[in-house]
This record gives structure tokens, sequence and C-alpha cells, in this order.
């Protein structure tokens, strides 16, 4: 749509401003698709042109390399021998060693890469099933171990990302020597070991800082990841634990019964769940919000005394672990806690439970959803209220006085001064904050649990489906709480969360302007 | 004459109107500090309750006493998880503070090739639900042996392993100490690293007590990871996973007053440490705008 | 004490953004250079990298003869002084001025001796105990000279380190750092946007736009002989006049035709003029308000002007005029000169009549902006 220009649109009245922004958002949402689309597209171009870079660069390193640049294509680190860089050669080639050593050696990355069957339907992970044997010495049957899939599995990804590594490496200790190469022909010095150790505190201090940090990540978060990726496509579950049972592949089936609607799929449960998430996660961050910052906007007014005490009460119930107060008080609304006998008392609820056949409040599943969000405001406020708190205490003085000198009331002051600035420094943290509710499981599992039972679907996954069920609590149940224990459901759910949060964040990045530079709040 | 009035009945009315609102203001305060500190209160009424009938829906006790704390730590494993959360959580703050200042000071301060990409990959990692790393962690620590009893030093491993993803309220503030500090030491002949002890550190006390508080407080709060790695195991058990135990449906009138006598001794020290360092808490969240 | 060479010195953002580019200069020995120019031209970068804060995309920077390039801020043997002081909060002014030898492992007594006498000849020792909290704008500054000056640096960099100073302050560290020069013998680069420090301060001036370097030069140099429009503008104030109109030679002589009125071009500019061949042609010509006059109504040469402005300075009178075209000049009068009668009369919307001093104009190329005369 053709875009007015600065003076055009100053001369719309209210209802054309409000008409004409709401077009151009619509108009615009296309344009993300797009946008993303050619992103995409731009990306893999780069990743295309950049590959074909490097083997452009590696061909003419070999042609025009020395042949110590040449050998060390062959042996790596000879390149850092040869000029003088005794340390770093030496672990190029001790990393080269183990390796091939890692690779060759029976039971290494050779033997655990052909186990796997990778990605063959139907094939199981592993190739020798365990079982019990006649074992005529003892005369019994005695459990001969075969192999264990999750083993198989792991030490699988573990070898195809030492590969990697080792690909990774080679091309370094290649680049280097040829940058060796290329100093000594200037006729400059080449950096020495002690160069490389003191540059660690230095120019490469972030190395320094980051090792930890990052094995850890890649370790416990990377790894895991990578695997519940491709547990998604086995049949990973307390009956093919991997050990007295080998799981297989299964290729797309686990995703298919997300999508299978009837009876035995996961498709209207998933549904059913998906939606309360989404519907939780929207109220329990803009009820939290907007109160939490109301609360903070009557403390911070001027004339408020105790301040501080008022501040330190809300903040208390932070200090307090959640499993202590939420689990009081979710009993304080069950049928024989104080609230909840005291409801139970008002004839209106009273005849409600009954007709219902309900015991407490927490089986009526309107009730106990909205019990949940009413409490999660109790939970939430006291975190908002002092994030506002911060930003209300930012926000000029100035811009107040001369509104009100300009004549605005109070409520005027909210809507066109303090709203759009909280917005405006808020937004990133809005999303996070509806981004982290999505998947609040303390609050939901200490509360009800995700009851009451949805009886109209039952059980799906190996376990009974609640009214208040979020995704994660599902899964929690999924993966731990039932006998069956189907790790490849939960697997399939947790990638689907991913991609549920993936694309609201894209969304709301798109959305809200204040996200898009980090720099510019510096 | 009709503007004049008008200011006078206006000027008038403000502070008429001021005092009312405020007393309003009050009010709403002072129902919202009840309504927030009201659960406190009646954990606490209720520890002191002596009988066995459970939860009966009275706030004060019948009889008064100190029944279930003795109970407490006579009948049930409760010290044994106290302690064992306590460790963790000291151990957490330990390594979590390292993790998240290397990470958040990194990220903030120095520049270099893979810092974008770095944070797009945390950013996109912090999608998944964390928990399902469980299945693959479960499995390799239990063949390890670090579940189950061994539980505490497991958990201790997963809470601080990745811990550094959440760099993002401490980058802030190290984002908010000028640049030209770092520059000028560097002129000054400061490395990198003495840069960052000699002088980002000095300046950094309330967000390093402000992670601190957060890693002490981290295995107090969890329920979903513990309860995974401790697998009903008595002697692992954080309290958290302990006590969530005693409200299951079997247990809940026998052990419920017991829960909130725990429930008290718990909150004291967590509660007792928030306050104390209430103010950098503060200062951490807010960036550091509102004193006190 | 060095010399600094830069050498087809080039910085590039990202990956087309240009800062600086051909950037060649000499610095010799205990020379004060300033760099100047409107912001965004590349003389605070020039300044970063050669301090080793921001990366050399393409060229060399040497100090005493060694490229440096590659070398860490803290092996390049320089002090720097920051527009907002960066001083070390959590450290009293001493340890402040201290930290450099500190990290030298300095003995104490050594220390003491130079923090002190550094301190004395700024006049802060009584403040030495401080945090930088408790000092004023102009008292944090000096501890942020002091800071450079304790350690015996090759070259001393300043970045800005007035503009956050007001300007009675300002002023008066302008003569400081004067006087300080002469206490501190070293190489000086000093980095302003303010034309008045540059030519108050620098034994020679560069003046950059867009990341080139316009001209270099001492002070007298650049405001006598600008070699381009830019550089005329920018030197000097109030701002030098500057419009289209003629250049016409006629029996030997050079007059130029502003507006109608016929001003002979007389002296030293004629003889460059004649020099160089140059005949009747469409100019910009730049005069600056100092050797604008006022004239007789009568006069061939006189050009009327309505006054907008009137700025009374004091010792002199600045005129804000419109010539009957619309074009805007700046008019510049010592008040010495004026009979009180005749500045009565120069109010708003009263008509004056003005002229150019003929042997101090200048003559740029209207489509390069080049002086013709270099």
């Amino acid at each position: 749509m053709k875009k007015l220009t600065d003076l055009e649109y100053l001369k719309l009245n209210k209802f054309q401003v409000l008409l004409y922004n709401l077009k151009r958002f619509f108009c615009a949402i296309p344009g993300w698709f797009v946008n993303m689309i050619l992103a995409i597209g731009r990306f893999f171009a780069r990743c295309g042109i950049a590959i074909k870079d490097e083997f452009v660069d590696i061909g003419t390193t070999f042609i025009k390399g020395n042949w110590a640049v040449k050998t060390s294509f062959f042996i790596f680190g000879f390149g850092n021998l040869f000029y003088g860089q005794i340390a770093r050669g030496l672990l190029f080639l001790l990393f080269e060693i183990v390796f091939i050593g890692y690779m060759l050696v029976p039971s290494g990355g050779i033997y655990w890469l052909s186990k796997g069957n990778w990605f063959q339907n139907g094939a199981t992970v592993g190739t020798v099933q365990g079982g019990f044997t006649y074992d005529p010495i003892f005369d019994t049957d005695v459990w001969v171990p075969g192999d264990d899939s999750v083993k198989v599995m792991l030490y699988g990804l573990l070898t195809i990302i030492f590969i990697f590594a080792f690909i990774y490496t080679w091309r370094l200790q290649v680049k280097q020597c040829r940058i060796c190469m290329d100093i000594t022909a200037q006729g400059k010095k080449i950096k020495s070991s002690k160069d490389d150790l003191k540059s660690l505190v230095d120019d490469q201090f972030h190395k320094t800082l980051l090792a930890l940090p990052v094995i850890g990540i890649l370790l416990f978060t990377v790894l895991p990841i990578i695997y519940m990726i491709l547990v998604a496509f086995t049949s990973y579950d307390a009956a093919h634990d991997g050990y007295s049972n080998l799981f297989s592949w299964v290729g797309l089936d686990n995703f298919n019964d997300l999508l299978d609607f009837g009876n035995g799929g996961l498709g209207l449960a998933f549904g059913e769940i998906l939606s309360w998430t989404l519907m939780w996660a929207f109220f329990a961050t803009f009820t939290n919000y907007f109160l939490g910052m109301f609360v903070a906007m009557m403390i911070n007014k001027k004339g408020i005394k105790l301040k501080k005490f008022w501040r330190t009460a809300l903040v208390m119930t932070i200090a307090i672990p959640q499993f202590v107060s939420l689990l009081y008080v979710s009993k304080l609304f069950d049928s024989s806690g104080i609230i909840g006998e005291l409801l139970g008392k008002i004839p209106a609820i009273k005849n409600y439970l009954n007709t219902n056949h309900y015991f407490s409040l927490w089986d009526s599943p309107a009730v106990a959803r909205a019990l949940v969000i009413i409490i999660n405001i109790w939970v939430g406020i006291p975190y908002v209220m002092l994030q506002a708190t911060g930003i209300l205490m930012n926000i000029p003085a100035d811009l107040y006085e001369s509104s009100r000198v300009d004549g605005a009331s109070p409520f005027q002051q909210y809507v066109k001064i303090t709203l759009p600035y909280m917005l405006f420094v808020t937004g990133p943290s809005l999303l996070t904050s509806f981004v982290s509710n999505l998947n609040n499981f303390n609050v939901i599992y200490l509360l009800s649990g995700g009851n009451p039972i949805n009886t109209q679907i039952g059980s799906a996954g190996g376990v009974s489906v609640g009214h208040t069920d979020l995704l994660i609590t599902w899964l929690y149940k999924m993966a731990l709480g039932s006998a069956e224990s189907k790790y490849y459901t939960a697997s399939v759910i947790g990638i689907l969360i991913f991609v549920v949060c993936a694309v609201l964040s894209l969304i709301i990045y798109n959305v809200i302007p204040s996200t898009k530079n980090e720099e510019d709040f510096q | 004459m009709k503007t004049e009035n008008k200011i006078k009945k206006s000027g008038l009315g403000a502070r008429a109107s001021r005092r009312i609102s405020n007393t309003i203001i009050y009010i709403v305060l002072i129902a919202i500090t009840l309504t927030w500190l009201f659960p406190f209160f009646g954990i606490l009424m209720e520890s002191f309750k002596v009988n066995e009938k459970g939860m009966d829906g009275e706030l004060f006790p019948e009889v008064w006493g100190f029944d279930n704390y003795i109970r407490l730590f006579k009948e049930t494993d409760f010290l044994k998880w106290f302690i064992n959360t306590a460790l963790m959580g000291i151990a957490t703050a330990v390594f979590q503070t390292f993790f998240v200042l290397s990470m958040s000071y990194t990220l903030s301060r120095l520049r270099f090739k893979a810092r974008k990409p770095l944070m797009n990959l945390m950013l996109i990692l912090g999608m998944f639900p964390g928990f399902l790393t469980m299945i693959l962690i479960y499995k390799v620590f239990s063949e390890a042996g670090l579940t189950m009893e061994m539980a505490p030093v497991g958990l201790v491993i997963v809470y601080c392993a990745s811990s550094g993803m959440g760099y993002y309220i401490s980058k802030g503030f190290f984002d908010t100490i000028p640049k030209t500090l770092d520059e000028a030491a560097r002129v000054d002949g400061a490395t990198r690293m003495q840069v960052f002890y000699k002088v980002i550190m000095p300046l950094s006390g309330s967000i390093v007590i402000y992670t601190i508080l957060m890693g002490f407080m981290a295995p107090w709060g969890d329920f979903m990871l513990a309860s995974y790695i401790i697998h009903e195991n008595s002697a692992g058990m954080s309290v958290a996973v302990g006590m969530f135990e005693w409200l299951s449906k079997t247990m809940l009138n026998t052990n419920y007053t017991m829960f909130c006598a725990a429930g008290v001794i718990v909150a004291i020290p967590v509660t007792a440490v928030f306050l104390a360092l209430q103010k950098y808490y503060v200062e951490g969240v807010t960036g550091g705008a509102v004193k006190g | 004490m060095a010399n600094v060479k830069l050498t087809n010195v080039k910085k590039i953002y990202g990956k087309d953004t240009v800062a600086v580019q051909d950037f060649n200069l000499e610095i010799a020995d205990m020379e004060f250079v300033v760099f100047v120019g409107p912001s965004g031209c590349g003389k605070s970068t020039t300044l970063r990298m050669i301090a080793g804060l921001e990366d050399i995309s393409e060229g060399t920077v040497e100090i005493d003869g060694v490229v440096v390039n590659d070398l860490q801020p803290r092996d390049r043997n320089i002090a720097m002084v920051f527009q907002n002081y960066a001083l070390y909060p959590h450290l009293t002014v001493f340890e402040n001025m201290a930290f450099p030898l500190r990290l030298k492992k300095m003995p104490q007594d050594e220390v003491y001796k130079r923090v002190v006498n550094a301190a004395e000849i700024l006049g802060i020792t009584e403040y030495l105990t401080r945090k930088p909290r408790a000092l004023s704008g102009g008292q944090r500054q000096r501890v942020a000279i002091g800071r450079a000056m304790v350690r015996d640096s090759k070259v001393f960099l300043m970045d800005e380190p007035l503009s956050n100073l007001d300007a009675k302050l300002r002023n008066q560290m302008r003569a400081e750092i004067i006087l300080l020069r002469q206490k501190i013998d070293t190489t000086f680069i000093y980095v302003t946007h303010d034309q008045t420090e540059a030519m108050t301060l620098g034994d020679r001036i560069v003046i950059m736009k867009d990341g080139f370097i316009q001209q270099v030069g001492t002070p007298t140099e650049v405001f006598d002989m600008p070699v381009n429009l830019f550089v005329a503008e920018f030197i000097g104030a109030p701002k030098m006049n500057a419009f289209k109109t003629n250049l016409v030679y006629e029996d030997g002589k050079y007059y130029v035709t502003p507006y109608g009125a016929k001003i002979e071009v007389t002296g030293k500019k004629a003889d460059m003029l004649r020099e160089r061949n140059i005949t009747s042609r469409e100019i910009i010509l730049g005069v600056r308000p100092e050797h604008v006059n006022l004239a007789d109504k009568a006069d061939a040469s006189a050009i009327p002007c309505t006054i907008r402005v009137n700025e009374m300075m004091g010792s002199e009178l600045h005129l804000h005029v419109v010539e009957d075209n619309g074009d805007k000049l700046i008019v510049r009068i010592p008040t010495v000169s004026l009979e009180d009668e005749q500045r009565k009369e120069m109010v708003y919307g009263s008509t004056i009549y003005i002229t150019f001093e003929g042997k101090v104009m200048h003559f740029f190329d209207p489509e390069t902006n080049e002086n013709l005369l270099t």
C-alpha cells in the first residue's frame, strides 16, 4: 500500500491514523515473510560462497605453499614446528594422533558409527540385542548384554562431532602454516609460544574467559539438545530403553502422531494443551505486567510514605522458595483449606460445586484455570514491581512537570508518558517473560499439578492430560511421571515448543522497535 | 473573573483530591501487603499446630506447640536434605558466579568474531525446553554415579554447566560502565585481564553479589531438574523434592503441618540472606536505578 | 619524545564504511599537532588508531621509526586524555594517577615522587586522597592530565579534553595546556572540533572532513590561505561569507562584481591572480566578516543590505544582514570605529551599505570549491 508522506500523515484524524497504521501493519506481514525467506536465501548463498572460497583457498594454499605447508596437509602441526611454533605444532600433532587412534582402535569411533544404522527407517540403533541365554555352569538363564542404543547413539554423535572438529583443526593448522609462510616471506617475526600465552590474557582474553562456560554449554546444552532431536526420530521409551530392548529409527512417525487427531493420536491433546499454554502465557504476562506497574506507581507516587517498607513486603515473596509458598497456597484453596472452606460456604459457589459434583475448587476446569492465573499474579507482581520501579525512576521528571504545565491530568500522564516509556524500555523483557511463562513449570505443577484431568481426552502420550497442563508439565509427566516414559513424544513436543517460541519471538522482534538494536541503549 | 475562579477552585480541589487519592492508595497498599504476607503468616501458624487432623481449615492453632519441628528432625531426613541443599547452594553460587560473570563480561566488553554468533546460538538454545536435556544427562549421570545419593553433585554440575546462558542481567550491568575506562586502562599499560580484575571487577560489587545470591537460591527453588536427578532417593534429596513428597494425596493429612514447619525452617535462612542482600538484588533487577 | 609517522592510513568499519583514508602525516618530535574537523570527520578515529584502540585497516603507523600496527596500546608507550576523563571511580586521585606506574611495578617512593610532582604542577595536591566523584569537572580533567603526565610517554594524545567543560573553564584550561606544554617535553596530538582551540594550541593544524585530510599547516597558513571552501568556512569565527559572483579582468586590473557592485582586488591577491594568468570567470568569493567594511551609499562598491540580527559582543558588533536577492552575510565591525549615532541606527530592518576589503579576498572555483590561488 501507499505510504503517506509525513505531512499527509499529520493531516489525518485519530481514527484515520489508527486505520492507517493497522492497514500498514497487516500489509507489512507478507513483507516479513518475504524478508525472512530472502534472509534465509541470502544466508545459504553466503554459506555457499564461503564454502567455495574455503576450497579455493585450500587449493591455492596447496599449490603455492612450500614443502612445509604441503606436508602439514598430512601431518598436523608440521608447518608450525617448521616455523618454530613448537607448542602449537605439538598440540596439533597430538590431536591428529589421538583422533586417528580413537577412530581405529576396536570399539573406537568407526565401531560406534557402524553400529548406529543411522536414520534407516525400522532399523535398530545398535545391532546386537541383549538377551537371556542358558548358562550351564549356573544352570540358569543369565543376561547376556548386547548393545545399548543410548550409548551407540551418544558415542556415534560424539564421533561425528569429533570428525567435524578434526576437519576444522586440519583447516586451522593449514591456514596458520600458510600465514607463517607469508609472514616469513615479508621478513617479519612469527609469534612464539610465549607470545601466544601472553595474548591469552590480552587480545585473546575472550578465549580464556569463555573456555569453561562455552564448554559447559556445549556439553550440557548443545549436545543433549542434538541428542534429544535425534530421539524424536526413534522409538526410545521405557519399554525400549536401549539396554534391555534396542530402540529403532522410526522416521517421521512421531511427528505424524502429533498431527493425528483420531483415537490414539496426540493431535487433540496437543492442540488443547497448546491453546491453553498460549492463553496462560498471555494472561500471566499481561496481568503481571500491568498490575505490577500499577503497584509500582502507587508505591512511587510522590507523598506516599514508607516506600521501602511496601517494597520489602512484596520482595519477601521472592525470597521464599516457591515450592513452599505455592504448595501452601494451593492447599489454601483446597476443600479443607482456609480459603477453600470459606468460599465453599458461600451458597452460589457451594451450589456450583455440588451440581457439578466437584469436590474442591481445583476440580472445576474453569475455576482452576482462573485460580492459577490469579495466584500467578501473587507470584509475579514483586518482580514486575521492582523492574517498573527502576524504569519509573529513570523517566525524566521534567517530562511530568512540562506535561502538568501543559494541563495533563494524572490519567493522561499515565497514558501519554508512563505507558509508552515503559513499553519502549520493557519491550524486550516482555518478550522474554512471555516465553518463560510458556515454560512456567513451577507455578502450574506446584499449584494444580496440571489437574483437573480432561475427561474428553483422557490420556495422551502415556499420561493423563489436565485442563491446566502446560506443554512443559505435560512433557515432564511424560518423561518422568509415567511408567511408559515416552521419551520420543517428549522430544517431539520439545521441538515443537522450540518452534512456537521461535516463531513468537520472531514476530515480536519484528513488531517491537526497541528489540532491534542492542547498542542503542548503551 | 471566570478563569480566576476556576484556578482558585482547582487549587483547593487539588489538595483535597490528593489527600483522598493518597488515602485510597494507602488502603490499597495495606490490603496488598496483607495479601502478600498472609501465606507466610499462615505457614507459621500452621507449623505450631499440634494435632493429627492435618488440614483443618483454621488459621490459628487450637493447641500450640513445637511438635512438628521435633518430628521433623526426629522422624525424617529433613536435616540431611537441608544440609544437601545448603551445600548445593554454596557450590552453585561459587561456580555459577564464575561462569556467568566470565560470559557476560566477555560479551559486554570484548569484541571478537564469534561474539554475535555465540549470542544468537544462546538465544536459540534458550528456546528449547531445558528440561529435555535431562533425558541424556540423567542417563550419563547414572552411569557416572552422579544421581540418587550423589545427586547433589550432579545437580550442581547441571545448575552451573550451562549457566553462562543466563548472562543477560549482568551483561546489562557491564554495558553501563563506560567503555573509555577500559580504554584508559589499556593505554595506561594494563592487559585486558588486568582491566578485568583491576578496573571492572572493583566497580561491579553489586552485580557480583546479585549473581552469588541467584546462585545460592537456585537449588532451594528448583523442583523440576532436582526431582529427575534425585529419583526418589532420600539420601540425595534437596528440600524441595523431599518436602513435595509429603503433600502427596496419601500422606497429606499426616504431614501437612510438618510441611509447614519445614517450610518455616527453609524460609528463614534464605529470607535472611535475601533481605540482608536485598539492596544488591534490587540493583540487579532494576539496573541500579532504585537505591535501598 | 618521538616522531610519529602515518602512511596511507585507512580505516574501514564493517564492510564498506570508510572512516579515514589516504592519511599521510609526519609529526616531528616535540610538535603540537591538532586534528580538527566537524563530527564524523575521522579525527578521533585517527587518534584512536595511533593509540591502538582501533585496528588499522590499511597503511602503517610508526612511532619513533617502529611500526606499531600490531602492538597493544600498552606496548606503544603513549599517554592519552579522554573527553569524559575516564577516571577510575573506585580509586583515589593519587591511585588514579599512580595506576600506570603501578602496572609497571614501579617502587613506591618513585611513584610517590612522580605523582606528587605532577599534582603540584596541576595544582591538585590537596585532592590527592579524594575519589573522583568528589571533584568538579575541571579538577577531574586535571587528574586525567596528571595520570597521563606521570609516565614518560613518547606521545601525548588528547581526545577533545575540554569539550565537557563550561565555556569559562575551557578558556582557562586551554591556557593551562599551553603552559603545560612548556613543562612536558613531548609530542602532542590533540583532537578537537573547536577551531578556536585548534588555532590557539597547535603548531600545526590538520583539518579533516569525511575521512580525508583537507589541509595541513600552521594556524596562519590555514587562516590566510585555505585550500578550499570547506577549510575557509571552518576556520575563523564567525564563519566566512561565501557567494557566487564574477571575477572581471579589465585593463590589467581585477574586479569582483558582487550584487551589482564593483570592487577592485588589490595588493598581493591581485598579484597572485596575475601570476596565474586568471582571466574573467565565475567564482565563489569568500570574504571574512572582519573584512567587510561599511561604505558610502554613493560608492560604486557599495552593496545595500537589510539588517536582520544585531549581536552586540562588546568589543565588536556582529550584524547578520540580507542582501536584496536573499543572500545572508555576516558583518563584523569593531565597536571603536562606530559613532554612537551610527550604532543606534543599526536596528532590525534598517538598511546599511557595505563593501569588501580588496586585499584579503578569497577566490574559489565554483565547481571544485578549490582555492584558485593555491
